[in-house]
C-alpha cells in the first residue's frame, strides 16, 4: 500500500481507540458527568423550593397586608362608632345636666318666692305690731314723743327686713 | 529574591551551561547516526525500516505509542476513579474543577452542536480529544524502543502513524454514520454520505498536522547548532500547540457534522404562489 498504510494496523489502532473510548467513558467521563448532573439538579431543586417559599411568603403577607389594611378600616369604623356613641352619651348627659340645672333654679327661685313671702308678711306682722305698739305708746305720752318712738323703731326694722328679703 | 541569592542562581546556571557545552564538544562525533537525515525524514513518514515487533508482529512505532497513550490515560483514569472521584466535593477544588471543566466542556459542546442527541457524542470527543493531546504530548517525552531489527527508536505521537490518522478518522466518520442513521434513518445515511470526503480529510489534517511537528524536529535534532534553545520553540509550537489546536479541531469537527446528520427532518409546507395572471388589456393599459 501507498505511504505504508496497513489495514492490519489500522485495525489495531481502532481496537486501541475502542479501548481507550470505553474506559474513559466508564472510568472518568459518565461518573464525572453524572456527579455535575446531581449536583446542578440539586441546586435546581434548592432553587425551586426557594422560589416557591418567596411566591407562598408573598402571597401570606399580601393576606396579612390585606387583613391589616380591612383590620384598620374596621378599627376606623369601631372608633367612628364609639365617638358617635359618645357625642350621643355626652348630648344626653349634658341635657340631662341642662335638665336639672334647670330643675333646681325653678326650685331655688320658688324657695326664694316662698322666703320672700314670708318675709314679706313677718315684716307686715311686725309692723303692724309696732304700729299697734306706737299707737299704744301715743295713747300714753305725747303724740311727738311716740313719733319719735315710732321712727326710731321704724329705724331700728328696717336692715331686718332687707336681710330677710 | 536578594541580591546573593540572584548571584549564585545565576552562578549556577552558568556553570551547568559550560558543563553541557564542553560534554556536548567532546562527545560530539561519537554517536553519529547511522542515516542521512533523507533517511529519517523517509522514515518519519513511511516507518518502512524502524518497525517493532509487537507479539511477533512488525508495527510501526506509532501503535506502541498509541498503546502507551492508552495505558497511561487509563491509568490515570482509574486512579481518578478510585480515589479522587468518591470524594467529590459539592464545592470542587483544583483538581476536581480541572476534571469539572474537562468534562463539562465536551458535554457542552456535544449539547449545542447536537442538542437531539448527544450523549454517546460527549464521551466520544471527550476520550478523541484526550487521546490526541496526551498522544501528542506523548512525542516530548522520547520514550526509546528497541526496534525489530535491534536499534534503538524514539517513539513517535500515535498519530504521526498515518495507520492511527486514518484510525482515528474514519472512526470519527463511522461515528456521525451511526448517529445519523439512528437519528433520521435512510437521510441521516445520506445525509452522512454527502460528506464522504470527510474521513480523508480529518484523517490527512490530523496526518499532516502531527507529521509537520515530527519532520521539524527531525531536521532541528540532526544539526547541533540548532540543538540549543530553538528546540523550546519548536517543541512548543509544534508539540503543545498542536496537541491543543489538533484535540479541539477534531472535537468541534465531528460535533458539528454529528449534530447535522442528526437533526429531526422538518417537511417544508410548498407556498403555492398566486401569479397574477396579466391580460393583454392591462398590458396595454
Amino acid at each position: 500500500m501507498p505511504l505504508n498504510i496497513d489495514w492490519q494496523q489500522i485495525l489495531l489502532h481502532l481496537l486501541n481507540f475502542v479501548i481507550l473510548f470505553a474506559g474513559l467513558w466508564l472510568l472518568l467521563y459518565k461518573p464525572v458527568r453524572k456527579f455535575m448532573h446531581e449536583r446542578r439538579e440539586r441546586y435546581e431543586k434548592t432553587d425551586a423550593e426557594a422560589e416557591k417559599k418567596l411566591a407562598e411568603a408573598e402571597q401570606t403577607r399580601a393576606e396579612y397586608e390585606k387583613k391589616l389594611s380591612a383590620a384598620d378600616a374596621e378599627i376606623e369604623e369601631k372608633r367612628a362608632a364609639a365617638r358617635r356613641e359618645m357625642d350621643g352619651y355626652e348630648a344626653m348627659r349634658k341635657q340631662a345636666a341642662q335638665e336639672e340645672a334647670d330643675a333646681i333654679l325653678a326650685s331655688a327661685r320658688e324657695h326664694a318666692a316662698r322666703e320672700k313671702t314670708r318675709a314679706v308678711e313677718e315684716a307686715r306682722g311686725e309692723i303692724v305690731g309696732l304700729v299697734t305698739e306706737a299707737a299704744e305708746k301715743i295713747a300714753t305720752k305725747s303724740a311727738s314723743e311716740a313719733y319719735d318712738a315710732f321712727l326710731a323703731a321704724a329705724d331700728e326694722q328696717t336692715p331686718k327686713d332687707g336681710e330677710d328679703a | 529574591m536578594t541580591k546573593k541569592q540572584t548571584i549564585l542562581f545565576l552562578s549556577i546556571v552558568l556553570a551547568v551551561c559550560a558543563l553541557l557545552i564542553v560534554g556536548i564538544v567532546l562527545t560530539n562525533g561519537q554517536y553519529e547516526s547511522s542515516s542521512t537525515i533523507q533517511e529519517s525524514m523517509q522514515d518519519a513518514v513511511l516507518h518502512e525500516e524502524d518497525k517493532i515487533s509487537l507479539f511477533g508482529l512488525p508495527v510501526n512505532p506509532g501503535l506502541i505509542s498509541a498503546y502507551l497513550v492508552t495505558g497511561v490515560i487509563l491509568l490515570f483514569a482509574a486512579i481518578v476513579r478510585i480515589f479522587v472521584i468518591p470524594r467529590f466535593k459539592t464545592v470542587p477544588g483544583k483538581f476536581q474543577l480541572v476534571l469539572e471543566q474537562a468534562v463539562g466542556m465536551f458535554d457542552n459542546m456535544a449539547s449545542a452542536n447536537s442538542p437531539h442527541r448527544n450523549n454517546f457524542l460527549g464521551a466520544y470527543i471527550f476520550a478523541a480529544a484526550a487521546y490526541i493531546f496526551v498522544g501528542t504530548l506523548f512525542e516530548l517525552f522520547g520514550i526509546p524502543w528497541v526496534s525489530a531489527a535491534g536499534e534503538s527508536v524514539t517513539l513517535p505521537a500515535p498519530l504521526s502513524d498515518i495507520n492511527g490518522a486514518i484510525a482515528l478518522g474514519c472512526l470519527s466518520y463511522l461515528v456521525i454514520l451511526a448517529g445519523g442513521i439512528a437519528s433520521n434513518r435512510m437521510r441521516g445515511l445520506g445525509r452522512t454520505l454527502k460528506e464522504f470526503s470527510l474521513p480523508i480529510s480529518m484523517s490527512f489534517r490530523l496526518f499532516g498536522a502531527l507529521l509537520s511537528g515530527l519532520l521539524v524536529s527531525e531536521l532541528v535534532y540532526s544539526y547541533l547548532a540548532l540543538s540549543f534553545v530553538l528546540p523550546v520553540v519548536v517543541g512548543l509550537l509544534f508539540t503543545v500547540l498542536h496537541a491543543l489546536v489538533q484535540a479541539y479541531v477534531l472535537a468541534t469537527l465531528t460535533a458539528l457534522i454529528y449534530g447535522e446528520v442528526c437533526e429531526p427532518y422538518v417537511r417544508k409546507n410548498k407556498v403555492r404562489s398566486n401569479k397574477i395572471k396579466t391580460t393583454d388589456t392591462e398590458v396595454t393599459l
